[in-house]
């Protein structure tokens, strides 16, 4: 590693420095100088946005939050106004890493590394948030479904940076559901991931909104399923075919950390969980 | 490049490659061997300092972004509650986490008790009376492979007790 290190002290610097060939950013580190040090990722310039206080904000404007990319997971987690508007966010991000982790991670940093088990972004696309992008032309925003493409694939250019994310505030009648299956609790890359948020009407299920990670290329949504489930009760007919429906919405692998066979047995008994036990 | 900041209270200027991990800054350019290497990749914990006030994993961080910044290591631990005369014993010089953790039993073969002890003071600074289940949120990110846990968890209330004064 010879890289050239630079503080950098407000966005126009990062704007500019964005344009120097092989630069990249670094925040919390928590994923990039575990890379670097494998061997799995050069960089002639780090361009350090750790100490950028325009990114360091979580800000709410009409039915919106918005968090900057360079928060930490613990000052999300933290935050008065997510805890009481946006539930599902700090408890998904309970369950990434560990203490140490969330103190430096960052949101913008999980969203950006794009892994297939990104706990950020389980919560995140259940809240149907948007990422802002931003270069020197201007600011763009894309659904956060849109930007992940893939392992380590996203859709900025070159150029481009991740500013922050925008969140619009659910209706507060939602439930919130998150699972994780692991090795260990703590510090552990998911095998599969289950989220959602769940609104019931007369003993049925008024709006579901379900996302998994681990079991595709990137963190998704499930909409097939959410549409076969919104309305009806839940029956052991109904569970029955979500469990069918969701094995078609997935494409799982067989990785160091399970097969794909357990990956979509998991997934099925995941959902089958989540809709046997919630309230009433 | 030249990098400043509070090391244990006092101000420091050392000059540090920049891809050097802060890890290797503390133990090979500052002697600070307090702070242990276990997997170099933030999942054990061995290596945890305090940033500002909070716990984290110093393999990951590089040098230079500590510029400006407090830092606490177990050896500044130990010293914040150093007595003046030097011949008072060493169990007196040592904080009460050090002290519930020798007195409990917590330590085995002490590699990792650097790290838990800076994950136990990173909670404590906060939380002077926590539950188990928020003494296990803070230490999830350190590994132990001798104790089994239970005689940390005994550790961490003592501390915590010690701390208030109760004892």
């Amino acid at each position: 590693m010879d890289e050239q290190y630079i503080k950098i002290g407000s966005v126009e610097e990062l704007l500019q420095s964005l344009q120097s060939p092989g630069a990249v950013i670094l925040c919390g580190g928590t994923d990039l100088v575990v890379k670097m040090r494998k061997g799995l990722l050069s960089a002639k310039t780090l361009l350090d946005i750790s100490d950028l206080d325009q990114l360091r904000e979580i800000r709410q404007e009409r039915g919106c939050i918005e968090i900057g990319a360079a928060v930490s997971f613990s000052q999300i987690i933290e935050e008065a106004i997510i805890r009481e508007q946006i539930p599902i966010l700090a408890m998904g991000l309970r369950k990434l890493g560990s203490t140490q982790i969330r103190n430096r991670g960052t949101i913008g940093g999980n969203l950006v590394n794009a892994s297939p088990a990104a706990d950020s972004a389980i919560p995140l696309l259940l809240l149907d948030a948007e990422v802002v992008i931003a270069d020197s032309t201007g600011e763009r925003r894309v659904q956060l479904e849109d930007f992940l493409c893939g392992p380590g694939k996203t859709v900025l250019k070159q150029g481009e940076f991740l500013s922050g994310i925008r969140v619009p505030i659910p209706d507060p009648e939602f439930s919130s559901f998150f699972h994780k299956v692991g090795r260990r609790k703590a510090l552990t890359i998911a095998i599969a991931s289950l989220g959602a948020l769940l609104r019931m009407k007369d003993d049925a299920i008024d709006e579901i909104r379900l996302a998994a990670g681990s079991v595709a290329p990137a963190p998704i949504r499930l909409h097939p399923v959410e549409t076969l489930l919104a309305g009806r009760r839940v029956t052991p007919q109904s569970v029955e075919q979500a469990r069918n429906i969701i094995r078609q919405c997935i494409s799982p692998i067989t990785d160091l950390r399970a097969t794909a066979d357990y990956r979509y047995q998991v997934i099925a008994d995941l959902l089958a969980r989540l809709l046997l036990t919630m309230p009433n | 490049m030249k990098i400043s900041f509070t090391l244990n209270g006092k101000q420091i200027l050392v000059e540090a490659d920049e891809e050097t991990r802060l890890l290797d800054l503390l133990r090979e350019d500052l002697h600070h061997t307090g702070t242990k290497e276990g997997c170099g990749e933030g999942e054990c914990g061995a290596c945890t300092v305090l940033i500002d006030g909070r716990a984290v994993n110093s393999c990951l961080v590089l040098a230079p972004q500590v510029d400006g910044k407090e830092l606490l290591t177990i050896e500044g631990l130990s010293q914040s509650v150093s007595l003046s005369s030097a011949d008072q014993g060493d169990e007196c010089r040592l904080h009460p986490i050090q002290r519930a953790f020798a007195e409990k039993g917590a330590v085995q073969c002490g590699f990792c008790t650097p790290g838990f002890i800076m994950s136990t003071y990173a909670l404590l600074l906060k939380n002077s009376n926590p539950t188990d289940e928020q003494i296990l949120t803070a230490l999830e990110g350190n590994l132990c492979r001798c104790t089994g846990y239970l005689k940390i968890l005994e550790a961490v209330r003592y501390a915590a007790e010690l701390m208030r004064g109760n004892k």
